[in-house]
C-alpha cells in the first residue's frame, strides 16, 4: 500500500504523477516532514491518505488534479483535507467527498468587549456559555420544532432560525451562500434523518466540535485584518459544528444508494466508501438535493447557536445583540457548484471539499461586498490548547486549488492512544495554567481532544502560505473553550 | 491476543487515527454481531449506569453480511437517537438468508439518556464500510469488524 509514487514540485507541494487508471495527477500540499509522516503512517497501518489521493484521481470526470490540503490525514475513501472538482457532464458525485457531517463548519463573531473585561469575568462567562448552549451527546436544542417544521429548516437554512428570533438580519450577509442554498429537497431526506434531527437544532454536539472565546494574538496581514475589523487583542467567538444527526443519517442512507449506483454505472469501487453516481443521474441528483438539505440544516444550527451565544454574553455583560457581529461563517464538508477556469476555459464544476474550507480570493462575486477586495475570511480551527487562524485565499489558490484551504490541524494520534496518554483533568488543569478555561461535558472528550493529539496548526498553515495558495491574516488564541 | 486463550465471546476497540475500530467475536453470527454492538454501546456510554426497562425491536436487511452488519449498527444508532436512549445490550433472535438478502431481527435493551448522563462518552456519527469484516475463523468462531466515524 505504501507504494505511491511521489515527485516534489516545490518545498510545499508534491505530486503523484498520472499513471494507470488515474484521470489526473494527485497534488498534496506538504513539506518533507509531512510527507515522511504520511509515508510512515501508510506503511504502519491499513489507512493510507496518499493512496486515497490516488484513488480519487481515478474517478470519472475529475478535473485538473485530486488535491489534498496540508492538514491531510486518512478519511473514508477521500482523505480528510481532500478537494475534488468534477465536470458536470462526465463527472460523478461521491459520498466520500462529503462525509457524515455535512456542512460542518465554523462561524466567528466579533465581540465589542475589551479583552481585560472578559478576563475579569471569564468564569461567569464560561458558565453562562456552558449553560446556554446545549452540547454533549443527546443534548436537545432550545428551538422546539414539530416533526413537520424540520422541512422548513431544510429549505430555509439560517433564515429559519433568524425568523425564530436567533441572531440579527445582518448575520446572513456574512454567511457563505447567505445561509441558505437553493435546490434542497426535504423529500430526498429519510424520515429517520428528520426524526433524529428535530430535537437537535441549536446543539453543538460532541467530539471535535467546540465553542471558543478567543482573542487576536498576532496579525500577519495588516490590510486584510483591517478589512475584517480585527485589531490586536480583539475578542471573537468561534462556533464549530455541523448538521448533526441529520447529516449523519443522510450519509448512512445514501452510502447504500451510491454503492448500488457505482455498480449500475460501472464506476470502479477502489475503496469501500469511495462510491459514486454520475452527477446527471437520478441517484446523483437525489443525493445532491439531500446534501443541500443537510447544508441548510447546518446553517440553521450555527445561526441558532449564534443567537444563544449572544444571550449568554448579554447575561454577563448586558451587551446588545447588535454589538456582536458575524465576521464570517464557512463550511468544510461540502458540495458546491462553482465556476472555475480549467485549461484556460471557464466552466461550472461540482466541487467536493472534505475537511477543506472554501477560500475565495479577491474579486469573486460570492465574497461579501465588504471583503471583496481581499477575499473572505477563511476560518481554521486549531485544538483547544493551541491557536486558530483566519486566512484568506489568493489568486494562485483560485487557479491551483479551486479556491480551497485547510480546515484545521488534522489528527496526529488516535483517540485510543490519546486516552492512554492523557487524562482529562490534567489537560484541563494544564490549559487553565495557560489562561485557557475549559468547560467540558465529558472528561474523556477532553483527553481525546488533547492538544498533543493533533498536528501543529502553525506548521499546517505555514505550508499553505509557503505554497502561495492561502495567506495568514491573524492568529487567534483561546480564552474559553466549551466542548461536548 | 492469543486465540487459544480468547473467551468464547467478547469485544474490543481497535486503533484508528481519526476514529475508532470495533471488533466482536463469538460462536455464531448472532453472537459476533451482538458483541460488536456492545463495543459500540460502551463507546457511547461507559457501563455502570442503571439498567432501564426500555426495549425496542429492530429489523434490518443487507445484500451480504458486510452490509447487514453496517445496517445493524446504523439502525441501532438511529433508533437510540430517535428514542433518546442508550442501549446496554441487544438480543438477535434470528438471521435469515433468502434469495439475495440477509435479514435480521433483534431486540435492543436500554436506558433513557437522561438517566445515563454521567456515563456518556462519545457521539458515534455512523458505522462505515471501512475495514468491515464478517468472517468465520479457522477455529469455527465468527468475527466482526467495523470502523465507526466519531
Amino acid at each position: 500500500m505504501g507504494s505511491v509514487k511521489l515527485e516534489k514540485v516545490h518545498d510545499c507541494l508534491w505530486e503523484i504523477p498520472k499513471e494507470d487508471a488515474m484521470q489526473v495527477p494527485g497534488r498534496i500540499y506538504a513539506d518533507q516532514r509531512s510527507i515522511d509522516f504520511l509515508r510512515e503512517e501508510g506503511k504502519a497501518k491499513q489507512w493510507d491518505a496518499l493512496v486515497q489521493v490516488r484513488n480519487v484521481a481515478c474517478l470519472p470526470g475529475i478535473q485538473q488534479a485530486s488535491l489534498a490540503m496540508a492538514d491531510i490525514h486518512p478519511g473514508y475513501g477521500f482523505p480528510i483535507g481532500g478537494v475534488g472538482a468534477f465536470d458536470l457532464e462526465t463527472g460523478v458525485v461521491t459520498i466520500a467527498g462529503v462525509g457524515f457531517d455535512i456542512n460542518c463548519g465554523v462561524r466567528t463573531m466579533v465581540v465589542d468587549i475589551a479583552r481585560d473585561e472578559i478576563e475579569r469575568r471569564k468564569k461567569e462567562l464560561a458558565n453562562a456559555l456552558f449553560e446556554t448552549v446545549p452540547a454533549g451527546l443527546g443534548s436537545t436544542g432550545s428551538l422546539k420544532l414539530s416533526k413537520k417544521e424540520i422541512d422548513h429548516v431544510l429549505r430555509e437554512g439560517a433564515r429559519f432560525s433568524l425568523e425564530r428570533g436567533y441572531g440579527i438580519p445582518e448575520d446572513l450577509q456574512f454567511v457563505e451562500e447567505e445561509g441558505s442554498v437553493d435546490g434542497a429537497d426535504p423529500d430526498c431526506v429519510s424520515m429517520h434523518a428528520k426524526e433524529r434531527q428535530f430535537k437537535q437544532v441549536g446543539t453543538l454536539g460532541s467530539g471535535n466540535h467546540y465553542l471558543e472565546v478567543q482573542y487576536v494574538e498576532e496579525i500577519f496581514d495588516e490590510e486584510a485584518a483591517a478589512a475584517f475589523g480585527l485589531d490586536r487583542d480583539q475578542v471573537v467567538v468561534s462556533i464549530h459544528t455541523g448538521s448533526r444527526a441529520l447529516g449523519h443519517q443522510i450519509g448512512t442512507d445514501y452510502l447504500k444508494v451510491l454503492r448500488r449506483a457505482s455498480e449500475k454505472y460501472h464506476i470502479p469501487i477502489l475503496e469501500a466508501e469511495l462510491v459514486a453516481a454520475p452527477i446527471k443521474s437520478p441517484e446523483g441528483e437525489r443525493y445532491i438535493a439531500a446534501v443541500k438539505a443537510g447544508i441548510n440544516c447546518a446553517f440553521a444550527n450555527r445561526q441558532a447557536i449564534g443567537g444563544l451565544v449572544r444571550k449568554a454574553f448579554h447575561r454577563i455583560f448586558a451587551i446588545k445583540d447588535e454589538e456582536i457581529h458575524t465576521l464570517y461563517e464557512v463550511g468544510h464538508n461540502n458540495l458546491k457548484f462553482e465556476r472555475h477556469t480549467v485549461n484556460g476555459m471557464e466552466k461550472e464544476l461540482l466541487i467536493h471539499r472534505k475537511g477543506a474550507t472554501r477560500a475565495f480570493g479577491p474579486g469573486r462575486p460570492e465574497v461579501p461586498q465588504r471583503y471583496r477586495e481581499v477575499g473572505h475570511p477563511v476560518l481554521v480551527g486549531g485544538t483547544m490548547g493551541t491557536a486558530s487562524y483566519v486566512l484568506v485565499g489568493t489568486e494562485r489558490g483560485m487557479e491551483e486549488t479551486f479556491g480551497s484551504a485547510v480546515h484545521g490541524a488534522g489528527r496526529l494520534k488516535s483517540r485510543k492512544r490519546a486516552l492512554r496518554e492523557y487524562r482529562g483533568e490534567r489537560i484541563i488543569g494544564d490549559l487553565s495554567k495557560q489562561g485557557i478555561l475549559v468547560k467540558v461535558h465529558s472528561k474523556r472528550g477532553a483527553a481525546e481532544e488533547a492538544p498533543g493529539a493533533y498536528k501543529d496548526v502553525d506548521h499546517v498553515v505555514s505550508i499553505m502560505e509557503g505554497a502561495g495558495v492561502n495567506k495568514r491574516v491573524v492568529r487567534l488564541r483561546p480564552l474559553i473553550c466549551v466542548k461536548g | 491476543m492469543d486465540d487459544n486463550r480468547k473467551p468464547e465471546r467478547g469485544h474490543e476497540t481497535l486503533d484508528h487515527t481519526a476514529d475508532m475500530g470495533l471488533r466482536g467475536w463469538g460462536p455464531g453470527i448472532p453472537e459476533a454481531f451482538e458483541e460488536i454492538a456492545l463495543a459500540m454501546f460502551e463507546l457511547i456510554a461507559e457501563p455502570g449506569y442503571e439498567a432501564g426497562t426500555y426495549e425496542t425491536s429492530i429489523r434490518c436487511q443487507g445484500r451480504d453480511l458486510d452490509e447487514l452488519l453496517v445496517e445493524f449498527l446504523n439502525t441501532l444508532l438511529a433508533q437510540a437517537d430517535i428514542d433518546d436512549v442508550v442501549y446496554r445490550s441487544v438480543n438477535i433472535s434470528g438471521v435469515k438468508h433468502g434469495g439475495e438478502t440477509w435479514e435480521m431481527d433483534a431486540v435492543a435493551f436500554g436506558t433513557p439518556r437522561e438517566l445515563a448522563k454521567e456515563y456518556l462518552r462519545a457521539e458515534v456519527k455512523a458505522a462505515t464500510y471501512c475495514g468491515v469484516l464478517v468472517e468465520e475463523t479457522d477455529t469455527g468462531m465468527w468475527e466482526t469488524r467495523c470502523v465507526v466515524d466519531l
